[in-house]
């Protein structure tokens, strides 16, 4: 290149593309009119981008709104489980303060849901699913866990579906991983209750099965509520294991799956070894004692 | 007692959201595979000069047609279910294409597309317009150009610039830099307007200021040593 113009008396103030300045007004000039020729050529940006803003601030707005919602019913749907931790039976009607207690509970849950309808209409309706399925998942765990405590049996995704205004879309991924979740619970449910009713065991086994010979008399079995609750964990197991997710979909569909699925199998194994455990050793254990369940299942749980 | 039923219905629901998947990814893997081959068009752009580039353009516009295609064909799919439930799978390709477009138009490509000859980009309604799909829909669920969707892409535009902007003076065109550098600035203090939150435009809008930088010091390389052709620029 053999442009040597540039080489003229040092200090001369340039504008930035070169050309001298020498006066205030000539010194804005450039700029302006560029910028002018600029917004001319193409459609107005900033009058676009006003308008894009607050697009994405509605967008926002829905959006941490429908966050805050879900923390919400998360933390209810967590009081629930709590207070239905103290009862010792399925399939028995709830204790009336219990009882009380978590049907106001669900009475709030459903006023959070209802009140995050407008931000899920129409095309929203899936658009926020991510932000909502936190809470949604936890009060299927909750329901769930209500419904088995009631019935002893499990609560299908419609039914789920009917406590809940009907713009909530349930989807099978969130009831799945509630169910996950309430395996866990189970677990504590069954773990709990099979120490506090192993001391009916020996009265249940005198009188049970009079047909029997004298040596099945003495073997200790488990009182039928308790185990109902351990045979229904085991086919809870097993049904789970018996879905396949795609492989090539793990990224985009039931992405917990094999997350939640291993905690699940853990919780089965260690309600299995604490009814071994009862069963075996349950009249030596003092009087009022718990199994530990802080623990992994490799550690011995009775 | 558990009922079977529950857990069969779970797996014929995964299965049937599997197949829809499957018939989707097919469609986006094609869309994809000709969007690289559009890139890969456009991309000579950075080692053509400005006065050869109409055969670049050319092609670049037939294969950018050609996903067109399969827009159509994807929207065709994807009307048939929730718009929010799949987005996911295309919204990286539908950004590429768009980027693609945007890019093809600067360039001077696509011209009967645009609001006015001398419009350097298309708006988000005139990318609609020409991929014949809707765009920013507000209670409609079904197939659309989200506006993220086109955010993002003219994020990536910018960041084809700034590379073009280098490139350019390498082929001799002491221009360009300018008219690129005056563009992304405008587009740059557009992003600014925007709320961002911690989220991917957030992420990638931040990537505009280095590439405003990478610009700007080619300029200054430039005007610095009194490259710049005065004429039209100045």
């Amino acid at each position: 290149m053999e442009q040597n113009t540039t080489k003229s008396t040092p200090g001369t103030k340039r504008s930035w593309d070169g050309v001298p300045i020498h006066s205030e007004s000539s010194k804005l000039h450039p700029p302006t009119s560029t910028m002018a020729e600029a917004s001319e050529s193409s459609p107005n940006i900033l009058s676009m981008f006003g308008t894009f803003r607050d697009e994405l601030d509605q967008h926002h707005d829905r959006r941490e709104r429908l966050i805050k919602t879900s923390r919400d019913i998360t933390a209810l749907s967590k009081k629930i489980i709590f207070s239905l931790q103290r009862v010792r039976t399925a399939n028995t009607p709830l204790p009336v303060s219990i009882q009380k207690e978590t049907q106001s509970r669900f009475s709030q849950i459903n006023e959070l849901f209802r009140s995050t309808i407008p931000d899920i209409t129409g095309l929203n309706s899936r658009r926020y699913l991510r932000q909502l399925s936190g809470g949604i998942q936890e009060f299927i765990e909750a329901l769930s866990f209500h419904h088995y405590l009631t019935h002893q049996t499990l609560i299908t995704r419609d039914e789920v579906a009917a406590h809940l205004p009907v713009e909530i879309i349930v989807t099978e991924e969130d009831y799945a991983m509630g169910l996950f979740d309430l395996t866990g619970e189970l677990m504590r449910f069954a773990v709990t209750s099979l120490s506090a009713g192993a001391a009916d065991t020996q009265a249940h086994e005198k009188g049970s099965d009079g047909g029997d010979t004298e040596e099945r008399l003495n073997l200790p079995r488990l009182p039928p509520a308790q185990a109902g609750v351990v045979r229904d964990l085991r086919e809870i197991r097993a049904e789970f294991e018996s879905i396949t997710v795609p492989r090539r979909h793990n990224n985009n569909m039931f992405r917990d799956y094999g997350k939640k699925s291993e905690v699940m199998q853990n919780s089965v194994e260690k309600v299995e070894r604490a009814a071994y455990g009862i069963l075996v050793r349950g009249s030596e254990r003092p009087a009022g004692w718990k199994p530990d369940l802080s623990a992994g299942v490799e550690m011995d749980v009775y | 007692m558990i009922d079977r039923a529950i857990f069969e219905s779970l797996q014929a629901k995964i299965d049937e959201e599997a197949a829809v998947r499957d018939e989707l990814h097919e469609i986006v893997q094609t869309l994809g595979r000709k969007g690289r081959s559009t890139q890969a068009t456009l991309s000579r752009a950075h080692s053509t000069p400005a006065e050869h580039l109409k055969s670049v353009l050319e092609d670049a516009t037939k294969e950018i047609l050609a996903q067109k295609e399969e827009v159509s064909r994807l929207k065709s799919v994807a009307d048939k279910h929730p718009f929010y439930k799949y987005n996911g799978l295309w919204s990286r390709e539908l950004q590429n294409l768009v980027s693609s477009i945007e890019l093809c138009a600067w360039l001077g490509g696509l011209q009967e597309y645009k609001s006015s000859s001398s419009a350097s980009f298309l708006t988000m309604e005139e990318v609609g317009k020409f991929l014949d799909i809707p765009v920013n829909l507000k209670e409609e669920d079904a197939f659309h150009l989200t506006l993220e969707e086109y955010l993002l892409a003219l994020i990536s535009m910018v960041e084809e610039l700034a590379r073009l902007a280098v490139n350019s003076v390498t082929l001799g065109d002491f221009e360009r830099p300018t008219q690129i550098s005056n563009f992304i600035k405008e587009l740059f203090s557009g992003f600014q307007l925007l709320n961002l939150k911690n989220d991917i435009l957030r992420k990638r809008s931040d990537g505009i200021k280095y590439s405003v930088k990478k610009v700007e010091d080619v300029v200054y390389d430039l005007s610095l040593r009194n490259l710049i052709p005065k004429g039209k620029s100045a």
